[in-house]
């Protein structure tokens, strides 16, 4: 892996190992968690849910303004107080700037990075840490990500991979450059033109609307925009009226309107499929399959699902422009809405809605005001995507410890950060950050297309397939598997990197650091990003005594921090 | 002390340590290699399941010919240079290239009124795998999760759904049922799985200890507010460390076979991939899906049909007559198909492009009988003449071997009922 110029990790080598040293002199802390803040008042033993359906009163109702510092701390605290919830303890240091560098870069702190961070006394320092992180070019190249598997994951059809790279090099380049989130949704859906698997980016924008290929393509497109951009589950009206919603059959097949006219073509090389055309055909309309007969159906025109239509007589390309125009208006609150309880609940661990892109309007939200009014602010600001996520990292909402309720399930209502598993890149990139270099020679990051699409090879290919998992799924649904712990169990690339030999990490700490104590701290902050407790200090202690041998103790302990939940958790 | 669990498990109808504690039970030194594999297969591997049942899919991934497979017509234009061969099964006859399979067919039935719209490989390898065409937004589980999900048993030391030969990415997996039924996919069926062996110098004891280090290790982070994360970590691992101990991970290693056993099957990927599901199923698996790739003729059909069969005829010939031999394919269901069927026209290349139209499906065991055809296509191939059978029907058809009801409704995404199948009616005359 390598830094960027324009990377956040601006310490030189040299500096870090000095860091290193000052992290290692600093006296251990007792308590990285604080285990006795309480999330409900003795009182209340389980908090009745405050929520609510969203009527487009609630919507409007709100000042569009950007949301000042405090404000939606406040909004929350009044709704927490109504609620009987105590909110946890802000964060530690230590454990604030293990959360943000993942959830702004998806990698792990380094040592020296959680020291200079903590040692800081500057009292802005962590608005600071945010502005450096958003910064960072792993910044735009994380959420890109995210974004990818937003729309990748929920293929059943692996041709719709094929643009995948494209669309992750894309999307960095908007992030990185802070295009607003409506420029991006305008791009995404009102893309031309050929995509291939080596185009690296140029039209990676294709990847939204090409990620549906086949005889069904229009109509997943209309439910795809609907759910990634809006916050809204209409598919279910493609058969029938929505039974639990407010959505008829026709505003489905109207919304699949707008894609009638689109086609694709394979381009091929050979026999080899390298990318997909998107074509417009000069004319034709969507059918709706008459519900009695499937053979039959009616012509449906183009009708967005607030009722404004295309003016008549627009191509293809227009007739999707006119359709960018209606999602990203600003009077179309859900496109603001679904942007905000997506990146809330990435940061948070929990949405304002269950799953995150169902929101109804038949749906509960958890305190509606928070949602409604950060919501408004995206629209004040234009859709500007870093602003928001300013202002949501800058909380004291955000910056609270995490907790979990009685049951994995529980909505916290926000009175603390709900535990969530890191995505497949930032778990793959944490590991490398720990170990090194994981890939055999000639294989790392490789990337080329496999049989139906995008394909990495190696052990970072298997690793990516085995992690991956739904950024849309609840962080509760969010399951392990048995072959993701074999990997991290047995995989013999990664056992190599696990022994205490040579420049391995291990290597290198028990050389830098003869006592026990010291390499065990650095072991902590290289994996787990923070100091051992003092029980976790005495049992390794204790085990470093009864195992065979130094080395081999401690590439147990190497060992179970790796394949420990906290590794794998964002916390 | 440490013995005790294990000494349960010889006698336990479900044969294995109760998850809780074992991690720390293992780590207190019991562990593999005390139970012999022999003791292992004592414990009926039918009594495993709910019902006894199991079933083993063959996929042809491609979309076969029935011309060159299971519905020749020869001496039409259509039909090609393709001979058929007389079988077991009075009147009954199939493709050249198929000898051993004609000899099994007494145990073996043919669906060749098959029928679908699909003829897209990926929308139909998904339909064949679901029993439903895709949605955009849900994802439905293959027809070995929904097996496994209902007939595995709740404690057992394998996955309940392996998939062979195929690659991870292309296979269909559990949708909405979740992990526990996913597939557990085996790239080479003549080599273990990918790491499920100890790495050198773990072996033995200090596995064991390195688990009771994790779990120590867990206890603060279990304390600040992950335990309910830590306790379904703790779980996964703990299935994973008694697969890695199991005795029954034996099973996966089919050098274990004799030569004269393997040889029967083929020596071949295929074949060996049969054998491999076969000892599965054995050992207490609910549902193996082994696959053939490379049956996609657009060009040069019969030349490369010929040289398909040839790894796959021993191979699914061998598995129905070895299960039938064991005494276990009255409980084992044996289903042998592909996406979709080809064009009765053979193109300028030789070969026959996608044809959903009609096609054709093979069954054994569970009850069905043996010998029978059902359905029919015209003398040209080109449709469906009797009795057409949907996907669904067959998905139906599935459910009645194994006792599964197919009305039972699963909670999908967004808490969606979701029949096993939706509609169909199941192919009665093929159990009567």
């Amino acid at each position: 892996m390598s830094y960027p110029a324009t990377t956040w990790r601006g310490l030189s080598v040299l500096a870090t190992l000095a860091l290193l040293g000052a992290a290692h002199a600093e006296p251990p802390q007792k308590k990285p968690f604080d285990r006795k803040a309480p999330v409900r008042t003795a009182a209340a033993p389980a908090p009745v849910p405050r929520a609510s359906l969203l009527k487009s009163d609630a919507w409007k109702n709100v000042p569009l303004t950007p949301a000042q510092p405090g404000e939606i701390d406040a909004l929350v605290l009044k709704e927490l107080k109504a609620t009987g919830v105590t909110p946890a303890a802000r964060t530690t240091d230590e454990q604030f700037v293990r959360r943000v560098t993942l959830d702004l870069t998806g990698e792990l702190p380094v040592p020296a990075d959680v020291a200079e961070f903590v040692a800081d006394k500057n009292p802005d320092k962590r608005a600071k840490l945010i502005d450096k992180l958003l910064a960072s070019d792993e910044y735009a190249r994380h959420w890109a990500r995210y974004w990818r598997d937003v729309i990748a994951t929920k293929l059943s059809d692996r041709r719709g991979m094929a643009l995948a790279h494209s669309f992750e090099v894309w999307m960095t380049e908007q992030l990185k450059k802070n295009k607003s989130w409506g420029e991006i949704a305008r791009a995404m859906l009102t893309a031309s033109g050929t995509g291939s698997y080596e185009d690296d980016g140029k039209n990676g924008a294709l990847f939204f609307l090409l990620s549906r290929v086949g005889t069904d393509a229009a109509n997943e497109r209309a439910a795809e925009t609907s759910r990634v951009f809006l916050g809204i589950q209409i598919q279910c009206a493609q058969c029938h009226d929505h039974p639990s919603d407010v959505w008829k059959r026709p505003q489905f097949h109207e919304l699949a309107g707008y894609f009638a006219r689109l086609r694709e073509r394979p381009v091929r090389d050979g026999q080899r499929l390298v990318g997909y055309q998107l074509v417009s055909l000069p004319r034709g309309e969507h059918q709706m399959p008459s519900k009695d007969d499937p053979k039959r159906g009616s012509v449906i025109n183009p009708r967005f699902l607030d009722g404004t239509a295309p003016r008549p007589g627009l191509d293809d390309v227009e007739r999707r422009k006119s359709l960018a125009d209606a999602v990203v208006a600003k009077g179309n609150y859900w496109f603001s809405g679904a942007y905000v309880n997506r990146v809330w609940g990435e940061l948070m661990g929990q949405s304002f809605t269950a799953p995150v892109d169902d929101m109804g309007p038949q749906k509960e939200v958890v305190f509606p005001e928070v949602l409604t009014r950060l919501a408004a602010s995206f629209r004040a600001t234009d859709y500007d995507v870093k602003a928001l996520f300013r202002a949501v990292l800058n909380s004291e909402t955000y910056q609270r410890q995490i907790r979990l309720g009685e049951s994995t399930d529980e909505h916290l209502h926000f009175a603390a950060a709900y535990p969530s598993r890191l995505r497949a890149d930032a778990l793959w990139d944490s590991l490398v950050g720990v170990l090194g270099a994981l890939s055999r020679p000639g294989e790392a990051d490789r990337v080329g297309p496999g049989p139906l699409g995008m394909r990495r090879f190696g052990l970072e290919g298997a690793f990516k397939e085995e992690f991956r998992f739904d950024p849309s799924l609840k962080a509760d649904e969010v399951e392990d598997s048995i072959p993701q712990a074999l990997i991290l169990m047995n995989n013999p690339q990664i056992q190599q990197k696990i022994r205490a030999s040579g420049d391995n990490l291990l290597g290198r700490i028990m050389k830098s650091y003869p006592k026990d104590d010291d390499a065990l701290r650095m072991i902590y902050l290289r994996t787990l990003a923070r100091k051992p407790t003092d029980r976790e200090m005495q049992k390794c202690r204790a085990y470093v005594t009864s195992a065979g041998g130094r080395a081999e103790a401690f590439e147990d302990i190497l060992w179970a921090l790796i394949n420990s939940t906290e590794f794998q958790t964002k916390r | 002390m440490p013995l005790q669990p294990l000494m349960h498990v010889q006698t336990s109808a479900v044969g294995v340590v109760s998850r809780r504690g074992f991690l720390r039970t293992i780590a207190a030194g019991a562990g593999a290699g005390l139970l012999g594999w022999k003791d292992a297969v004592t414990l009926h591997a039918d009594e495993l399941r709910r019902q006894g049942m199991a079933c083993i899919l063959l996929f042809m991934r491609g979309g076969p010919s029935q011309f060159e497979t299971f519905d020749p017509k020869p001496g039409v234009a259509n039909g090609g240079p393709t001979k058929a061969i007389p079988t077991a099964a009075s009147g009954v006859h199939v493709a050249e290239g198929w000898e051993k399979t004609a000899q099994a067919m007494k145990d073996i039935a043919l669906i060749r009124s098959m029928t679908s719209k699909e003829g897209e490989h990926q929308r139909a390898v998904y339909q064949m795998h679901t029993g439903y065409v895709p949605l955009a937004s849900l994802k439905y589980p293959s027809l070995g999760a929904v097996v496994a999900s209902e007939l595995a048993p709740k404690e057992f030391d394998l996955p309940h759904f392996v998939s062979v030969g195929g690659a991870r990415a292309n296979t269909v997996g559990s949708g909405f049922l979740g992990m526990q039924y996913a597939p557990f996919v085996v790239g080479n069926p003549q080599q273990m799985p990918t790491n499920v062996e100890l790495p050198g110098g773990v072996a033995g004891g200090r596995f064991q200890r390195r688990l009771g280090l994790l779990e120590d290790l867990e206890q603060d982070f279990a304390d600040a507010g992950g335990k309910p994360r830590v306790e379904e970590h703790k779980a996964v691992y703990e299935s994973a460390a008694q697969m890695i101990l199991s005795p029954r991970l034996k099973a996966f290693d089919v050098s274990q076979e004799k030569d004269a056993v393997r040889d029967r099957y083929g020596r071949t990927p295929f074949g060996q991939g049969c054998l491999l599901a076969r000892r599965l199923v054995e050992a207490g698996v609910t549902f193996v899906e082994v696959e053939s790739n490379g049956w996609d003729t657009h060009l040069d059909n019969f030349t490369r049909v010929k040289s398909l069969a040839e790894g796959v005829d021993p191979g699914f010939a061998a598995l129905v007559g070895d299960l039938r031999e064991r005494g276990m394919l009255d409980r084992t269901l044996v289903v042998w198909m592909g996406e979709f069927g080809r064009t009765p026209r053979v193109n300028a290349n030789t070969g026959r492009d996608h044809y959903p139209r009609a096609f054709n499906v093979a069954l054994a065991g569970a009850g069905v009988k043996g010998g029978r055809v059902v359905g029919a296509t015209g003398a040209d191939g080109a449709d469906v003449k009797e009795r057409p059978v949907t996907v669904a029907d067959l998905f139906c058809t599935f459910c009645q071997a194994l006792k599964i009801n197919p009305r039972k409704e699963n909670i999908g995404t967004l808490n969606r009922p979701i029949k096993i199948v939706d509609g169909g009616q199941s192919v009665k005359e093929l159990f009567a």
